[in-house]
């Protein structure tokens, strides 16, 4: 009887931790929701207070620096452990013309490098391996691979190996994600991709050190990322089948690259350790040994606590609250090159012509109606509330971490619930059954499917969020399917294959955007990712002017995209609704470092004049 | 013996259909998975054109049983087909991971009859004592914890906070293979997602063979034993414990299935590189041939599981060979 009495008494000891523990999450869900309620809520003043009484602290991008603050004079030598922060693990395709994910790229980039790097506006400079020089026309390109610049088995990097990179990538029997539209350019690459020519005729091999490109099409594309910068060796390679390489040795277990350190051992899948390389062409790195390491996202706040990592390759941006005083580390930061945006269906995809089909009779056509919806969202108080200030509220469809190409004096549509109001009274959508809700211009009920992903424990309310507050100007949104959906659902649906769902109305995704500014991979009308089908004649021009000849001159460019950002506000077939913040933390061990430095010469700082200060990490007290 | 052998090889031609249902199910299952191993590339600089192209080879587009007929036929001819993520066959893939997760396997099985056979004992001799309530309280809290849950609070005090065990990996950056110190660095290793894992999973056994203990107890051979005088030890040791450890021997196998499940979460939370840890990735990425082997291979492993507690259970009791 004893036993069953303390069985009894155990049994009844767990139930009430577990409705404990039911009652805190469901306290802080109720608090959460609360202050979203009252975030969309109508006076500032009433926000002011909230915002006073919630302890979550707001942050912007503006304090921190990209830089590490170098306190202290380096050691020579040294060791690190870079902490590669992902949850799968690096393929090992450890070669930039192969490479495919993101892990890959984290190890890559400590032994191998491009012959050209990049300024703070993503154009290429002269200060890598490599020079170049554009011809009158703009359509050849001539580089001079620098003296010095050796492979780690001690081979000169050369011109040969270069093209021979091109030749690779645009095989017949390539394999790899590269050959892109960029590479389609260079003159002569589709006769070599269609196996009918042996060699490419729009590149020449000039000497040992000097590669000549010529490009169909001159766009000032080409100088923000439309060159191949990568070259191969061709004294490994040079004898293998394509299809053979990705598989080979020389990709997998002793790659070698010209970078500042050279790759010592491989753990497949967990991790490397790289020697540095005395021969690098900047000069001998100051590091001995640097280790690199997978850790998975959940545990990187207690390895970066521990000293167990010194870097990380990027940093949970919602873990940063929680950790902000880790007096171990230094957060620096950068404007991350994404956005996030709410998409309106306007047509759907014409899978024969290859191009969007607009149709003018969609749901979302009205533009009164995009442009009130666009009004009514307090997208300030979404950054604030649900990532303390680390995302805020986006303006136009080119990111500020373009500076040269973001439109600052561009302040798209601001919270205006009244404005919205009015944009739909006069566009005729009015409520005429009395339910609180309006009708269509027609007089018909106006629902309007929402479709959003899954994915962080913000996704939902944020949602939410933005469903009460288009109920709030008298629309009636409801989520697709009445649940968010998983992110490869999601862009099915929205139409990553053509097939769009016509169920879905608006949309909320995300973009990070690349080196080129050029956004006609995503709002041209040849665009299968331009998800809201949206095209106008203004719109085709204006992204053509952007990549023409006349684009060459900077000045030209910014005004060029000046205006289709307009455009975007005018018409709005998407609206961008957050910007991000990237956040990494590094030891206090650490100087020289730069989160530019891998591939950008904006400052100073490069990967090979990173050192420490001590020969342990510093660990939190 | 000859009754034996008719039982195992009945046994053992069960496996085959078994076999080729999982695989219709696992191949079935994985092909609902919306996505391919292309969508997640949503990138403009893709030529969709190439992608599709891309889709036409690697025969995604063919129709499912084609599909399936395809795979089966190489699957057993022990071609497993290309991972798309890794770019190497999945079966050079698997078997590196499959390395480690037997080590780790072994070591959990290890930890958890260390942990059981004492525990267990005690627990049933001494049943209702205190001893045993604390033993059962555990138990109890056992198959209340998630595994994930518990891997991570062990990670964090053991790893971070004590620092006495290496916090992912599954050996130090740089060791030689084949040196001592490598193996030594391997161990070091597995032994904290093994005592995690293991201090989970102990918990049934436990339970299972204070019952058995308790049960045994009170069987009229023992009260014999007890009139003729023998010793309160050696009727625990020789009479009850044999006879109870028996039953544990035969769920040996069914321990095997379950430590799969258990080695998705640690494998996962400990950054070790195993199958689990591979079949959540793959799943991600939607790498089917890989996402489909893994899970063949987790129900091989399953059924085998079955097949060795079967037959040991038949050599145990002769009343199952029988039937």
């Amino acid at each position: 009887m004893r036993r069953s009495l303390l069985t009894k008494g155990l049994f009844a000891l767990f139930l009430m931790l577990l409705l404990t523990l039911a009652a805190c999450s469901g306290g802080s869900d109720d608090s959460e929701s609360d202050s979203s309620d009252s975030g969309e809520g109508t006076d500032e003043e009433q926000e002011g207070g909230e915002a006073e009484a919630s302890e979550d602290k707001l942050y912007s991008i503006e304090d921190f620096s990209p830089s590490a603050s170098n306190e202290g004079e380096p050691i020579d030598g040294g060791s690190i452990t870079y902490g590669l922060v992902s949850d799968t693990s690096f393929e090992g395709t450890l070669n930039w013309n192969f490479y495919d994910g993101d892990p890959d790229s984290q190890v890559l980039k400590w032994f191998d490098e491009g012959l050209l790097t990049y300024d703070e506006n993503y154009t290429m400079t002269n200060d890598g391996a490599a020079t170049y020089e554009v011809s009158d026309d703009n359509r050849t390109f001539t580089f001079t691979i620098k003296d010095g610049v050796n492979w780690h088995d001690g081979e000169p990097v050369t011109a040969e190996d270069w093209a021979f990179a091109h030749e690779v990538i645009g095989h017949p029997d390539y394999e790899g994600p590269r050959y892109s539209a960029s590479f389609q350019n260079i003159e002569g690459m589709d006769a070599y991709h269609n196996g009918e020519a042996d060699s490419i005729s729009g590149i020449e091999v000039v000497d040992e050190k000097t590669l000549k490109v010529t490009y169909k099409k001159a766009t000032p594309s080409l100088l923000t990322g439309g060159v191949w910068i990568y070259p191969m060796a061709k004294h490994i390679f040079g004898d293998m089948k394509v299809s053979e390489m990705v598989e080979s040795d020389a990709v997998r277990k002793n790659p070698i690259g010209f970078g500042p350190y050279k790759v010592e051992s491989i753990v497949p899948g967990e991790s490397v350790v790289l020697k540095k390389n005395e021969d690098y062409w900047r000069g001998e790195p100051r590091l001995d040994e640097v280790v690199i390491k997978v850790i998975n996202p959940n545990t990187v706040v207690q390895a970066l606590e521990s000293g167990k990592v010194d870097l990380v390759s990027s940093f949970p941006t919602d873990q940063y609250p929680d950790n902000a005083d880790l007096s171990n580390v230094e957060y620096l930061g950068k404007i991350d090159l994404a956005y996030t945006y709410i998409g309106f269906k306007l047509g759907t995809w014409d899978k024969e012509n290859k191009e969007i089909k607009p149709d003018p009779d969609a749901k979302m056509a009205n533009k009164n109606l995009r442009q009130a919806m666009w009004h009514a969202v307090d997208n300030k108080s979404v950054g604030e509330k649900f990532y303390n200030g680390l995302r805020w509220n986006a303006t136009t469809l080119i990111p500020p971490s373009h500076p040269a190409y973001h439109d600052e004096d561009n302040p798209g549509r601001e919270y205006d619930p009244e404005k919205a109001k009015q944009l739909l009274d006069e566009a005729g959508y009015v409520d005429t059954n009395d339910d609180g809700i309006r009708e269509d211009p027609d007089g018909e009920e106006l629902t309007i499917n929402f479709a959003s992903m899954s994915g962080g424990d913000v996704a939902e309310p944020i949602a939410n969020y933005y469903i009460q507050a288009w109920e709030q100007v008298g629309l009636n949104v409801e989520l697709l399917n009445g649940r968010l959906l998983e992110f490869n659902t999601f862009y099915d649906k929205v139409g990553q294959s053509g097939n769009d769902d016509p169920k879905v109305d608006i949309y909320q995704g995300a973009w990070s955007v690349g080196y080129d500014v050029d956004p006609t991979g995503l709002y041209g009308r040849e665009a299968l990712f331009n998800f809201s089908r949206y095209g106008s004649e203004e719109n085709d021009e204006l992204l053509a002017e952007g990549v023409s000849e006349k684009a060459f001159d900077q000045e030209v460019r910014q005004e060029v995209y000046n205006e289709w950002q307009e455009l975007m506000v005018d018409e709005v077939p998407v609206f961008p609704t957050l910007y991000r913040s990237l956040i990494v933390p590094v030891n206090n061990r650490i100087v020289n470092y730069d989160l530019y430095a891998d591939d950008m010469s904006t400052g100073d700082t490069y990967l090979y004049e990173l050192g420490v200060t001590q020969e342990e990490p510093v660990t939190a007290e | 013996m000859n009754h034996m052998w008719k039982f195992s090889v009945r046994r053992m031609l069960i496996i085959i259909p078994q076999l080729l249902l999982l695989s219709l199910l696992v191949f079935l299952m994985a092909q609902a998975m919306p996505g391919d191993a292309l969508t997640g590339q949503i990138n403009p600089d893709l030529d969709p054109q190439e992608m599709q192209e891309q889709r036409e080879e690697l025969g995604l587009n063919d129709p499912w049983h084609i599909k399936y007929a395809d795979w089966i036929t190489s699957a057993v001819r022990g071609d497993l087909g290309q991972s798309f993520q890794f770019k190497m066959p999945a079966s050079e893939l698997i078997w590196n991971r499959m390395v480690n997760s037997f080590w780790l396997g072994v070591a959990t099985l290890i930890i958890t009859y260390l942990l059981a056979i004492p525990l267990g004992i005690t627990s049933g001799r001494f049943n209702d004592s205190l001893l045993d309530s604390s033993i059962t309280g555990y138990t109890y809290i056992g198959f209340a914890t998630p595994i994930f849950i518990f891997a991570l609070v062990m990670l964090w005090i053991f790893g971070y906070q004590l620092g006495w065990f290496p916090t992912s990996g599954s050996v130090a950056p740089g060791s030689d293979p084949g040196t001592f110190e490598y193996i030594v660095s391997k161990i070091n290793h597995l032994l904290l997602p093994a005592i995690s894992l293991g201090l989970i999973t102990t918990v049934n056994t436990v339970q299972y063979l204070r019952s058995e203990i308790i049960d045994t107890k009170q069987k009229d051979f023992i009260i014999t034993a007890r009139a003729k005088g023998a010793s309160e030890s050696r009727v625990y040791n020789r009479h009850i414990f044999r006879n109870s450890l028996l039953p544990i021997a035969a769920f040996f196998g069914f321990e095997i299935t379950g430590l799969i499940g258990g080695t998705v979460f640690v494998e996962r939370i400990f950054g070790y590189p195993g199958m689990g840890d591979l079949f959540i990735q793959s799943v991600l990425l939607r790498d089917y041939t890989v996402v489909t082997s893994v899970v063949l291979l987790f129900g091989l492993a399953s059924i085998l599981g079955a097949l060795i507690s079967d037959i040991i259970l038949s050599l145990v009791d002769p009343r199952i060979r029988i039937k």
